[in-house]
């Protein structure tokens, strides 16, 4: 089954994947993003008559992630497909991603042993 | 420590000894595929931490080479150039079954050059900005792959966890406790039919003599 990979960021940021073959949402409120994440989700694609989740990847940039609740992010990313994976921005980054590590471990082990 | 609702009779008794033996079975199935998570998510999380440092690091120095490509030319133009790329990206999934988790696993396919425009407009900037965005491309696939695996992972570690803990401390000790409980009542009453038949044993023999 061939799936895409889509990203969803701001439009300076995100021109450069979308030449990688990439599929770009040009989104530059967090509300917004909340929105398009649930739409991309929701996709769906055929092929040999088996409908599956049209995209597999879906990279985010971390500051759009600032509106997506942790009830959000639960319903998000319960099914196996599509991950859902923030990405540091040409800001720099905020640590975002780490720090959800972090809380994966807190999660099965009950506490943290990182670092 | 709880008795549960159950009539204490021997019927009952048995059935829950049938209960509690498929209990114990289960939490010691259960507790074997916690162990097993717990491995397989310890092999993985460390490899997550170490990619996610990675790509963050490169992915920065690439959009620091992308930004400064765009604030070289005009953005028209940027636009205008990535629009001749012919690059195509798919992605084919296989799950993998671990311990009932699945996990997804990602192989990139790549078709098509993205540096397709010609070099008379546009800056070297930009080209060395792709060149970057293209080595970090694998890694944030491979990023993607396991930081969802270490998702579904700590998920189902998290159920497995409180199915063995409600077993280990809940529904076992109440088995245990009401099959006590019966078998006392059980030991009672027939201590009680005894003292009846010799008090009833007693009192012909009094009407007889």
């Amino acid at each position: 089954m061939n799936y895409k990979i889509s990203i969803v960021g701001t439009r300076e940021t995100i021109l450069g994947f979308k030449a990688l073959g990439l599929e770009p949402f040009y989104v530059s409120e967090p509300e917004a993003a909340v929105a398009t994440l649930y739409d991309l989700k929701k996709e769906r694609a055929e092929t040999k008559g088996e409908s599956h989740n049209k995209y597999a990847i879906i990279f985010i940039m971390e500051d759009l992630m600032s509106a997506v609740t942790d009830d959000d992010y639960k319903k998000l990313t319960a099914d196996p497909l599509p991950a859902i994976i923030p990405l540091p921005s040409h800001l720099g980054s905020s640590g975002y991603g780490l720090k959800k590590l972090k809380t994966i471990v807190e999660k099965a082990v009950g506490m943290d042993i990182l670092n | 420590m709880a008795i549960l609702n159950v009539n204490p009779t021997r019927m009952a008794m048995l059935g829950l000894k049938k209960k509690i033996k498929s209990a114990k079975r289960g939490h010691k199935l259960l507790k074997d595929k916690q162990d097993g998570l717990m491995q397989k998510f310890m092999e993985i999380i460390r490899e997550a931490k170490r990619m996610r440092e990675e790509v963050e690091a490169r992915l920065g120095e690439a959009f620091k080479n992308f930004i400064r490509a765009n604030s070289i030319m005009e953005e028209d133009f940027v636009e205008g150039a990535l629009l001749f790329s012919t690059a195509l990206m798919e992605l084919s999934v296989k799950t993998k079954n671990v311990m009932s988790v699945r996990i997804p696993q990602f192989t990139l396919k790549k078709e098509g050059e993205a540096i397709n425009y010609g070099y008379l407009q546009t800056s070297g900037e930009l080209d060395m900005a792709l060149q970057s965005f293209q080595e970090v491309l694998p890694l944030l696939i491979e990023l993607a792959e396991i930081e969802k695996s270490a998702e579904a992972l700590a998920d189902e570690l998290e159920k497995t966890r409180r199915r063995v803990n409600a077993l280990e401390y809940r529904m076992i000790p109440d088995l245990e406790d009401t099959i006590k409980f019966i078998s006392m009542k059980l030991g009672e009453m027939e201590r009680g039919a005894v003292i009846n038949t010799m008090i009833v044993k007693e009192k012909i023999a009094a009407q007889e003599a």
